[in-house]
């Protein structure tokens, strides 16, 4: 005890003796550290991104629209917006008093200049292919009428047009100022109007950013990306910490105050801590079984068919997650407001109905190559019940684990049999259904490409009524279901882990982080 | 002695060049496209193509290579695909943070490795050798990801002494520095002090048994003398070249000592490029891992002659 007091004092001494400047500094002000599992990989909106890219960005810059936690699109920048009768023109009138980072106020100057720069083709902006006339609606004009209003003109009308403005890989569309830029056009660093502003990147290690004191909030309470915002800590540090041991021992010495996707196998090492707080909430990304029908043998319907009644969805989602994700047989998640009573209903497995479905199809098991990968776990782990499920009901499946880029290639290509693969969230179900709906020709990654399907799909796109798109949403899942070019299997839930001096922080159905109004005590 | 320097130094260019032909086509063999992984399962085709044009991923294989050779060799080692930063300014300064690692680790575990050694054969068959080579052979055996997170838990977690991630470089804040660094020096050190431990000793009984070892001895020569005078010397040079096989090595990468401890050095940039498919960034770690394994070996070839002066005679 004695020594390793002595150690104890010794360590604290030279600490000390060496961080006099930066220790005083520590003290004067608030920093909230929290983890991602990698490197941003820029600071530029919706460009060179991941989802640990986004959620930082997101922390600086705003755009028009934002997500509400309940997947609905709200207005974030904007004060109010118009949609013309035939759905084609879209006003929005901007909130005043808005102050960029760099001390300027928002005016419709700006949000040209940043729309602009997002369908320049030379930004490479993600989400350009949505508005040139391939995607959800080609962007006509973007226009400024005054100081404060700015018009967008669309080809045609579309209910996406705005939820793909708020989506996060395309950086919420964030508006930012000219001076972003450097003088010769290459990117500098985000000069948003978001609670918080860019600090350091120490590439590798973190990423800081510091307290926006004249954040003009919103004055409604907190919800998704928009609502009321406020940085009540000084500043938020994303500190890099790739290994899931590591981040957990930081978490739990106090390194890192919040643990974003704690692993399900991981859980049990919270248990029992009462300076820790878990928060599990169901995210929209969803975990499927893609099936290639163009396959000689997975062509026939009936072989797809008996190997999605050999799963156990419930027990599969179970075994994988521990008990915390949501078995779901569609690809509408089920936290999506589309989620219905048509979509809740998940069949149990029936091995009896698959074995007879085989022996009709005159399966004589034939192996099935099922690729998976280990970078994520719960892909290989549900590759692996798969595999065992389908084995009761006599269809043999060998599995074929590959790295995760090599799998991706392969999906690209469409050159698998099966594959256990996962489609990050998308918050809107049309979305959802695209994700894997399209010409395979054209794009041979898509897996379904019914040309009935790919018409309730288009229809989805282009109505506006909720009613009806929740008609249209309810026709493809039972289309889906029938076909089977891809087996859905479960929504994963996410756990995040805070210690008890965080306050005011709460998840929500994307993985994004979000560290306004959130306290350090 | 300087025709031995010349030679050494010119045998290393076409060394380079074979590497730099291996390293672009290897890593072009592994399946998998930067720009696909980039774009995750929302791959655009429009988007994508425009992508590979940017990064000049359209063009044919050996016109790359002849493009990233020309510009290695003006010192350009590209950009990253990811993420668009220059490749040799940032492995230069993730090798700083490996290096500074590295070599506090290696000295520390060759100031162990050597005495321990020396005092093993010494007492050859004795409870003191088997106590070395008992200890020895467990830290040779030990995983380094498994010893560093048990230094993890112990020191960090449950006696709270030490910082469990994170990297504070020696120019930002000396001391704090020192606390970060010591956990992974700590841990390279006893896993590498292992194999240093038992070449020191094997080369040292193969001394000890030569005829002037007898000879020192029968002059009446103390033990301290005979040891360090006679056999250290002589035994030092196999070791000495493990030190630098060991070096290299380290200095190549040592992916899980900084996963397992948050240290964005360079292991877990290339770790990371090859999970991404980042062409200009693997190719730029690994060619300089190549470089820094030829200059390891040069500087141990350069001081062989020290310890063995029969090298110069051949």
């Amino acid at each position: 005890m004695k020594l390793q007091s002595c150690a104890q004092s010794f360590l604290v001494a030279l600490s000390l003796l060496f961080s006099i400047e930066g220790g005083a500094a520590a003290h004067a002000e608030t920093m909230l550290k929290a983890r991602i599992n990698s490197d941003i990989l820029s600071t530029d909106p919706g460009t060179k991104r991941d989802e640990n890219t986004d959620g930082v960005v997101l922390h600086m810059v705003e755009g028009l629209v934002a997500f509400r936690e309940d997947t609905s699109v709200g207005p974030l920048l904007a004060k109010s917006i118009v949609v013309s009768d035939d759905g084609l023109t879209y006003t929005f009138t901007l909130r005043d008093g808005v102050h960029f980072h760099n001390g300027a106020l928002l005016t419709s100057k700006e949000v040209l200049w940043s729309l602009n720069r997002y369908l320049d083709p030379e930004t490479h902006w993600r989400c350009l292919p949505e508005f040139d006339g391939n995607g959800v609606a080609k962007i006509l004009s973007v226009t400024a009428p005054d100081a404060m209003t700015v018009r967008i003109k669309l080809d045609t009308p579309s209910p996406l047009f705005l939820t793909t403005l708020a989506r996060q890989d395309c950086g919420g569309t964030g508006i930012m100022h000219p001076d972003s830029v450097k003088p010769d056009g290459s990117w500098d660093k985000p000069i948003g109007t978001g609670p918080f502003k860019f600090g350091i990147w120490k590439t590798g290690d973190y990423i800081e950013l510091d307290a926006f004191n004249d954040y003009a909030s919103r004055d409604e309470p907190m919800d998704g990306n928009t609502g009321g915002k406020k940085a009540e800590v000084d500043k938020v540090r994303f500190l890099v910490i790739p290994d899931s041991s590591a981040a957990r021992a930081a978490l739990l010495s106090g390194a890192i105050d919040v643990l974003n996707g704690v692993t399900p196998s991981e859980l049990a090492a919270f248990k029992g801590r009462d300076d820790v707080t878990l928060d599990k909430h169901a995210l929209m990304d969803i975990y499927a079984i893609l099936l290639q029908t163009k396959d000689p043998l997975l062509q026939d319907v009936r072989i797809r068919q008996a190997l999605a009644l050999s799963i156990d969805r419930a027990a599969l989602a179970d075994a994988v997650s521990m008990g915390i994700a949501a078995a779901n047989t569609s690809a509408v998640p089920v936290s999506s407001p589309f989620y219905g009573p048509v979509e809740k209903s998940v069949a149990p497995a029936d091995i009896a109905a698959a074995r007879k479905l085989l022996k009709e199809a005159g399966y004589k098991g034939e192996p099935i190559k099922l690729i998976a990968n280990k970078r994520y776990p719960q892909m290989f782990d549900a590759a692996i019940l798969v595999q065992a499920m389908a084995q009761q009901a006599g269809i043999k499946i060998d599995l074929e684990v590959l790295d995760w880029a090599t799998e991706l290639d392969r999906y690209s290509d469409g050159s698998y049999q099966a594959m256990s693969f996962s489609y990050s969230a998308r918050l809107d179900p049309s979305l959802s259904f695209g994700a894997f709906m399209g010409d395979k020709a054209l794009q041979p990654r898509k897996v379904w490409d019914d040309p009935e399907a790919l018409e309730l799909l288009r229809q989805s796109m282009t109505t506006q009524d909720k009613a009806e798109r929740q008609a249209l949403f309810d026709a493809l899942h039972a289309k889906m279901l029938q076909q089977v070019p891809l087996i859905v299997l479960y929504n994963p839930a996410h756990v995040i882990a805070t210690r008890n001096n965080v306050e005011g922080f709460r998840g929500w159905p994307t993985v994004q982080q979000r560290f306004w109004n959130v306290k350090i005590r | 002695m300087l025709a031995y320097l010349i030679r050494r130094l010119v045998l290393t260019v076409p060394t380079f060049v074979l590497v730099a032909i291996a390293v672009f086509t290897l890593v072009r063999l592994i399946p998998g496209d930067p720009v696909q992984v980039m774009l995750g399962d929302a791959v655009d085709p429009s988007l994508a193509e425009l992508y590979r044009t940017q990064l000049g991923l359209d063009q044919s294989v050996p016109v790359q290579f002849f493009y990233w050779l020309s510009h290695v060799a003006e010192g350009d080692f590209g950009h990253s695909i990811s993420n668009g930063v220059a490749v040799l300014p940032l492995i230069l300064q993730r090798f700083t943070v490996s290096a500074s690692i590295v070599l506090v680790a290696v000295i520390l575990a060759t100031m162990i490795a050597v005495p321990a050694g020396l005092t093993a054969a010494w007492k050859q068959n004795r409870s003191l050798d088997t106590g070395i080579v008992s200890m020895a052979t467990i830290l040779l055996s030990i995983p380094s990801f498994w010893l560093g997170l048990l230094l993890l838990i112990v020191f960090g977690l449950n006696l709270g002494w030490l910082p469990v991630v994170g990297y504070i470089s020696m120019r930002e804040n000396l001391g704090q520095a020192l606390l970060y660094m010591i956990l992974p020096v700590l841990t390279l050190t006893l896993t590498e002090s292992g194999i240093l431990t038992r070449m020191m000793r094997a080369s040292s009984i193969e001394v000890l048994r030569l005829e002037y070892v007898t000879h020192a001895r029968a002059k009446g020569l103390a033990e301290s003398k005979v040891l360090m005078r006679h056999v250290l010397p002589n035994a030092f040079a196999p070791t000495w070249t493990m030190i630098g096989l060991i070096m290299g090595h380290l200095l190549g990468g040592i992916a899980v000592i900084e996963t397992v401890f948050t240290i964005p050095g360079l292991g877990r940039l290339l770790v990371d490029s090859i999970y991404a498919r980042d062409y200009p960034v693997v190719q730029g770690c690994l060619l300089f891992t190549a470089a820094i394994y030829m200059v390891i070996n040069l500087i141990v070839d350069f001081c062989y002659p020290l310890f063995d002066p029969r090298v110069l005679a051949e």
